[in-house]
């Protein structure tokens, strides 16, 4: 057996068992406070917020989205949206001047910017004390500002992360998404909160304090993935990203695996980029154990990466030698097989895969009992959210690839 | 701190279980061997019977008996296969190899007992003798062995394979391999006719019908 399989396996094993296991601990530790979240002291005077929305051809849902906006429950004087129109090709500018009103301020612009330099142009135009850059694919609740403000009341608190939920779940790839969300943009961000280490301001929404922005310079418009190269900044900066449970945003997910390619392509591509931009934070204690726990992420990252290729290469080298052995026997395959199945002949490799399973079913099993709105714990869901982890392997390393050989990444 | 302790924890649990499966294979691998060593006896028992009272008696005992050992080392020899390839994806057990040369000693003692009694009570199965070394100076001596294993399992009762580890450096396999001039590897002896290099089934088969009249012919 090749020593570097033998190494990664342990590698892969130790990194994410013990990933798996703060994980549990936290969530059983922490299990009655992941949905407390803080009031608005009643000395205290509701603050102005702004929202924004950047909108690129979304002519179908942007309707939506002002709506669940206009919907909010703050005082009407005390909150701002403004809409900016990227260049839009379709009827999204028709239709967001038509919601046009004194506290819903529309920014047309003709040239298609990208999404940061919008965001940039709604965060200068804003008048609120906390910013909230929202998608114009997805939709609030009445509660967002109301839940996420106070959180501001700490001074360290830079920026909040609301749960992210999945508007619409219409086929089974989709109902994976809805449990990935569920787990990854909602639960581990909370339990990344509790160490400080959330690493993304999730686009659908997440909510900013203007004095940081205006500390930090904004989004960077050169990044493919601003909300997550925003929140290295924030670290960088001493504060907090807070992750409210308690309130949600919904969004819209790709409905197949074309679309779900091009959504990773951009996330896993601007997720290394942004590492390479803020290297200079790795095994650094100045932004706390953000600065660990971005390396041990990544680590995890490649060499289950590096485990995968070589399990596939493996299997596929040995279904090949068993292949051409069964052809000097005319391929005879059934006719002499009997079947022996001796417990004894299970390896070491064998009990490090069912443990590292059994692991993730627990987690699956333990997230899905400490979320709300969770749906019903089936096995196909299991299972096809162990296949989508399979197949965001194959993302990670056409991720890779794009960025060794630099190649550009469009949205 | 405490998930740390729980992950060496469920690490040196894995490596215990591991072990524990080590000392239980080895133990069946022993457990066979003395089982090999016990038939034997009982072969030897009937060498000896059949020289005081007579052939005709102790030929259908022995023959019975031959055919249970040929099928007991051949699983043997798939067994300690099977079980040192899992053993040495994470460390080198000497347990394997020596168990592994012990077999193939039992195996030239078996081969010598069968020609001898082949003829005194006219056992009517091909002898096979097959020599191979590692995969790394024999890179088609496990497709031979698959290809072998097909065979047996179709032929079971009217052949008798052989198979001989050179890697082992046994003065018997080195004699053996000497006596029936094994130039290159993977190569078969049938019936004293030896043919080296890779063969198919078909190849096999026809070697075999050459000497003797099998079902397969």
């Amino acid at each position: 057996m090749n020593i570097g399989y033998v190494v990664l396996v342990h590698v892969v094993w130790f990194l994410s068992t013990y990933f798996v296991i703060v994980f549990l601990l936290a969530i059983f530790s922490n299990k009655k406070i992941l949905y407390e979240s803080p009031k608005l002291k009643e000395s205290n005077k509701l603050p102005k917020a702004s929202i924004i929305v950047s909108a690129y051809n979304e002519e179908g849902t942007i309707a939506n989205c002002i709506e669940s906006l206009k919907k909010i429950d703050y005082p009407k004087e005390l909150y701002e949206v403004i809409i900016i129109n990227d260049g839009s090709k379709d009827k999204t500018a028709n239709i967001v001047s038509k919601y046009q009103s004194k506290n819903i301020i529309f920014i047309d612009n003709e040239k298609n910017n990208g999404k940061a330099a919008c965001l940039n142009q709604g965060i200068g135009k804003a008048k609120g004390e906390y910013i909230a850059c929202m998608d114009a694919d997805s939709i609030v609740p009445e509660d967002i500002l109301k839940k996420t403000v106070p959180y501001f009341e700490d001074n360290k608190i830079g920026s909040v992360t609301v749960s992210v939920e999945v508007m619409q779940a219409n086929n089974f790839l989709q109902r994976i998404i809805r449990l990935e969300y569920l787990l990854g943009l909602s639960l581990f961000l909370k339990i990344f909160s509790l160490f400080n280490c959330i690493h993304v301001t999730p686009g659908p929404f997440s909510i900013y304090r203007k004095k940081l922005l205006d500390n930090i310079g904004y989004f960077d418009t050169n990044n493919i993935t601003e909300d997550l190269e925003i929140a290295y900044r924030i670290h960088k900066s001493g504060y907090k990203i807070a992750n409210c449970m308690t309130t949600s945003v919904k969004t819209i997910t790709p409905n197949n695996f074309k679309g779900l390619y091009r959504q990773r392509r951009r996330w896993y591509s601007g997720a290394l980029l942004t590492l390479w931009q803020h290297k200079d934070i790795l095994m650094k204690n100045k932004v706390g154990l953000f600065g660990y726990f971005i390396p041990y992420n990544y680590m995890l990252i490649a060499s289950g990466l590096g485990l995968f290729i070589f399990s596939i290469y493996l299997t596929m080298s040995n279904t090949f030698k068993i292949l051409s052995y069964y052809a000097l026997t005319n391929y005879n395959f059934f006719s002499n097989w009997t079947f022996n199945f001796d417990v004894l002949g299970i390896s070491l490799f064998v009990f490090f895969g069912i443990s590292g399973i059994l692991g993730m079913v627990l987690l699956v099993t333990s997230g899905l009992n400490a979320s709300r709105n969770s749906p019903k714990k089936k096995p196909s869901l299991y299972l096809g959210y162990f296949m989508l982890f399979l197949l965001y392997q194959a993302f990670w390393l056409a991720s890779f690839f794009i960025v060794l050989t630099k190649r550009k990444v469009r949205w | 701190m405490i998930a740390g302790i729980i992950t060496i924890l469920l690490f040196i649990s894995i490596y215990s279980l591991n072990f524990y499966m080590n000392t239980q294979r080895e133990e069946v691998v022993v457990d066979r061997m003395e089982q090999i060593l016990d038939e034997y006896q009982e072969i030897q028992a009937l060498s000896l019977m059949s020289d005081a009272f007579g052939k005709e008696m102790t030929c259908l005992s022995l023959e019975s008996t031959l055919s249970h050992l040929d099928k007991t080392l051949w699983d043997t020899g798939l067994k300690i296969d099977q079980y040192r390839e899992v053993t040495e994806q994470f460390i080198t057990d000497p347990f394997y190899l020596n168990q592994k040369k012990k077999f193939n000693r039992n195996e030239v003692i078996y081969l010598s007992m069968l020609e001898n009694m082949k003829e005194a009570c006219n056992i009517n199965q091909s002898v096979l003798l097959y020599f191979y070394k590692k995969k790394e100076e024999c890179p088609d001596c496990d497709a031979q062995a698959f290809v072998l294993t097909d065979i047996n399992k179709e032929i079971d009762d009217e052949i008798a394979i052989f198979s001989f580890d050179s890697n082992l450096e046994l003065p018997s396999i080195n004699a053996l391999a000497v006596f029936y001039n094994i130039s290159s590897f993977p190569c078969t002896v049938v019936e004293d006719h030896t043919y080296c290099g890779l063969h198919n089934k078909n190849d096999i088969e026809n070697i075999l019908c050459k000497y003797r009249d099998h079902s397969i012919c």
